[in-house]
């Protein structure tokens, strides 16, 4: 008495078959769980049982061994539930076993026998569709998500008995056949527009998406920060459909997919900064989980009040800052997540907050607004091409000031300057200017001669560093690619040294 | 002060007849100045009933003066090893009765009865002109500072200011620009007692090139309430006080009634009158203080040159675009107000302030442009 099911599990982000294989034979009534079951899949043998009976079904009541194979190999997550109550099903002869070798099944069982929505599933449909599988048996409320791997039949089901049913090819309560269905674009939410005044840091912005390059706003609370980057993923080039997979599959891992089916906005992800490093970074006992810098995946990061954050924390930002992706490390084996974001973070001035601002005084010791700017500078600033000051401004600053243009137009043009830099990066692996090393952006600025003088008092005065060089000259290159022009000219550099980062030197000197 | 236009003040306090000669009463003044209880007025009166410093000392230790701490800071301090403290520091005491004493000081009621001096001799040195102001001063206000300093320096005038952070530290900077410039800290700490910390650097300069004083003698630390003390030295080194920069409440008031009662003229920098910085300049403008806008007006109402500041705003070699530009800040702008006037965009604009503030024609202060001072 032998049943045999293919279920997933997964690792980090992706799913891995699993063969779940059943044997019913004799001795006490028991079930039995061997194969490297996680805390999460050893609770499936007290779930299984009732939801089968609840289903109707009878449950062979003699002893049930149930092994996962590959066993060396850690599973997790509630997504086994299905297959094991299938290949117990299976081995007690319940169903036909034609059809169960054509597909994967995965779901989470409660004690009724209904199959709840369940995290990953679009990883279970992509790893069965690489498998060679026809098709994925999923709960009903994730179908459409798994309907998303073109040229894989997709089963949605809401309860156990519909499985059985299916399986049975009884077609009267069998469960729904679903293809795609993509949900509706996002409904229009933020813009641009809605950003009154601050002319200078919308532009900022555009520069900012244009080219890839992560920011770091400066200004005074209520200056609008956080509404100027909540904007930011509106004029970001819009989603092609891999990267909307890679982020769907990473939204679905993690349990934030909600309603969507296919993630067509880019991400905002806004951790508060007493998030722990393993929230920032992914983490979590047993098989670590995606951090909020794989959920930001293709889209933004933003870290409000940056120098709060802890210092551990943002460190481990260097690497997913530099290579796109996140290494995490526990006990139960080392996993890559992807993390290739735009970083937007957001500083007071000064601890009070109100250094600079014209109509109200800094009350902050000179020794604290000091330590407070150090923090913001280092490993992490080092790594911010864009810096912008954001300024309170008066109401009768703020009145006569017309809206800004819409998230929609700007978006035009940068996507028109990502092609431009898709076509002079192609084939080196790179896309934006952002992501150029340093000595190819010194080559691709093509600087004009009053652009070279320019630079060359720029540098002394400013006492510009190596890295902070490179900087100007990146921003300088999508500035000039923004405005469609061959070779950088004094506009466009003079435009990038206004959103040089401070260097060291410069923070000490202030105050 | 080298330039001989300037009569320095003649004190209207002497010293008993022979207070500080010798070196018992120097020896003496070596542990007065080191005891916390006794302040300047009260070494004053006692020097009116005992004559010479030895007689102070003579009477503090007998219960007469000072407090019992002072009695035990007497039993406990060797004159030799504070003078040998002293020259670690490369500092000496100027005693009243000497050609180093500013004669500045006696206008005083309570001119201190020794000064510790590390650089050029004194004499060399004042009177000189008072600059002070707050210590977080904005960035424009330290502009001013670090011109007016550099102004007066350049036409031998001496800088005397509290090596504080803010106003103070760039008045100094200011004359410290010109070669030979002189210039002088007064400290309300030990003479050799870098404070604040970050301005040890500025100090050494300062040593360098003029000198730097305080009343107090090696070791004592820097205490908030001795800066008041500290503030009626600065006020009596100068024949006159500019005040750049005070929010209401500030030290710099305290400076500046110690000048009113020494009978120094009083000079005050305007600024804007939205900006809490400007309160104390501007009240005391509308008191009756003169208004300068920098050195040049200083100079000729002091009757030390003849120019005045009026047309330092011109800028030469300006393009049309930077002109234009430039014509639209009149105090912190956005750049999307000077776009608006001018019907250009902010991706315009930007790169012509940006210009700008490499000649050092403006520069960014939190997300706004403002012109700099010339100079």
């Amino acid at each position: 008495m032998y049943g045999r099911v293919t279920g997933v599990t997964l690792v980090g982000i992706q799913g891995h078959p699993v063969v779940v294989e059943a044997s019913v034979g004799r001795g006490l009534p028991a079930l039995c769980l061997t194969g490297l079951p996680g805390a999460s899949v050893q609770d499936a043998r007290e779930r299984v049982r009732p939801a089968v009976e609840s289903a109707g079904l009878e449950w062979p009541l003699r002893r049930v061994v149930v092994n996962l194979s590959p066993v060396d190999l850690r599973k997790d997550g509630p997504g086994l539930d299905l297959p094991i109550a299938l290949s117990v099903l299976a081995a007690s002869g319940a169903f036909p076993k034609e059809k169960l070798d054509r597909f994967a099944f995965a779901g989470e069982l409660s004690l009724e026998g209904t199959l709840m929505p369940t995290p990953g599933i679009l990883a279970v449909a992509l790893s069965a569709w690489h498998a060679g599988l026809a098709g994925v048996v999923v709960p009903r409320a994730n179908a459409p998500e798994a309907a998303l791997v073109e040229g894989l039949e997709v089963i949605g089901a809401n309860t156990l008995a519909e499985v059985v049913a299916f399986l049975r090819g009884s077609a009267e309560s069998g469960p729904v056949v679903v293809t795609e269905s993509e949900r509706a674009d996002p409904p229009a939410g933020a813009d641009l527009a809605e950003v009154r005044g601050q002319a200078q840091a919308r532009r900022a912005l555009e520069v900012a998406a244009a080219g890839g390059h992560n920011v770091l706003m400066v200004g005074s609370p209520g200056a609008g920060k956080t509404m100027l980057a909540r904007r930011l993923p509106t004029i970001l080039p819009s989603l092609s459909r891999e990267e909307a997979l890679e982020v769907t599959q990473m939204h679905s891992v993690a349990g934030v997919l909600g309603e969507a089916a296919l993630v067509k906005a880019r991400p905002f992800r806004a951790p508060h900064h007493t998030v722990s490093p393993a929230g920032l970074l992914g983490g979590g006992s047993g098989l670590p989980r995606p951090g909020e810098v794989s959920l930001a995946h293709h889209g933004v990061l933003f870290l409000d009040e940056v120098a709060e954050f802890r210092r551990d924390a943002l460190e481990g930002l260097r690497q997913p800052l530099e290579d796109g992706r996140v290494v995490v490390t526990r006990a139960a084996g080392s996993i890559a997540f992807p993390a290739r974001f735009t970083l937007v973070a957001a500083a007071n001035p000064c601890p009070c907050g109100f250094e600079g601002d014209p109509r109200r005084p800094c009350r902050c010791l000179p020794a604290r607004a000091q330590a407070y700017r150090q923090k913001l500078s280092g490993p992490l600033v080092d790594r911010i091409d864009i810096r912008l000051t954001v300024p309170r401004l008066s109401p009768s600053e703020l009145l006569g000031e017309s809206d800004g243009e819409a998230s929609p137009s700007v978006r035009a043009r940068v996507e028109e300057s990502r092609e431009r830099q898709r076509r002079r990066y192609a084939g080196t692996g790179v896309t934006c200017n952002a992501r150029v090393a340093g000595p190819r952006a010194r080559r691709e600025a093509r600087l004009d001669a009053a652009a070279e003088d320019l630079l060359t008092r720029a540098v002394e005065r400013y006492e510009l560093t190596g890295r902070g060089f490179d900087r100007v000259l990146k921003v300088s290159r999508t500035i000039a690619d923004l405005a469609g022009a061959e070779a950088v000219g004094v506009a466009h550099l003079a435009e990038a040294l206004s959103y040089r980062p401070a260097s060291d030197a410069e923070l000490v000197r202030v105050g | 002060m080298r330039n001989s236009s300037v009569s320095a003040e003649t004190g209207r306090f002497s010293w008993p007849q022979g207070f500080a000669e010798g070196p018992a009463n120097r020896d003496a003044l070596l542990v007065l100045t080191g005891m916390q209880g006794l302040t300047p007025r009260a070494v004053v009166e006692l020097s009116e009933r005992f004559g010479d410093a030895s007689g102070c000392l003579v009477a503090v230790v007998a219960g007469r003066g000072g407090s019992d701490a002072d009695r035990r800071h007497a039993a406990g301090t060797d004159p030799r090893h504070v003078r040998a403290t002293l020259e670690a520091c490369r500092a000496r005491m100027v005693v009243p009765g000497t050609q180093e004493y500013p004669p500045g000081m006696l206008a005083l009621p309570d001119p201190p009865a020794a000064l510790f001096v590390r650089g050029t001799p004194l004499d060399q040195l004042l009177p000189g002109v008072a600059v002070v102001g707050s210590r977080s001063g904005s960035s424009l206000g330290r502009d001013i500072a670090r011109a007016l300093g550099r102004g007066l320096a350049a036409s031998g005038i001496t800088v005397v200011s509290g090596a504080a952070r803010g106003i103070d530290g760039a008045s100094h900077e200011g004359a410290l620009l010109v070669e030979g410039g002189g210039t002088v800290a007064v400290l309300g700490s030990g003479i050799d007692v870098a404070y604040p910390q970050r301005n040890a650097g500025l100090l050494a300069r300062i040593e360098a090139s003029g000198a730097i004083v305080s009343e107090y003698p090696p070791g004592v630390p820097a205490e908030p309430r001795r800066f008041p003390a500290r503030n009626r030295l600065i006020a009596a080194a100068g024949i006159a006080l500019v005040i750049i920069e005070g929010a209401a409440g500030s030290g710099t008031l305290i400076t500046c009634d110690h000048a009113l009662g020494l009978g120094r003229p009083v000079y005050a920098v305007p600024g804007p009158v939205n900006s809490p910085l400007s309160e104390v300049p501007l009240k005391l403008i509308r008191d009756g203080a003169t208004m300068i806008r920098g050195a040049d007006d200083l100079l000729l109402d002091l009757g030390l040159a003849g120019e005045g500041s009026d047309g330092q705003l011109a800028i030469a070699g300006l393009t049309s675009v930077e002109e234009a530009v430039l014509a639209q800040l009149a105090g912190p702008t956005l750049p999307e107000h000077v776009a608006r006037e001018l019907e250009l965009t902010v991706a315009d604009v930007v790169p012509v302030l940006m210009q700008l503030e490499l000649r050092g024609v403006v520069r960014a202060a939190g997300g706004r442009y403002e012109r700099c001072l010339p100079g």
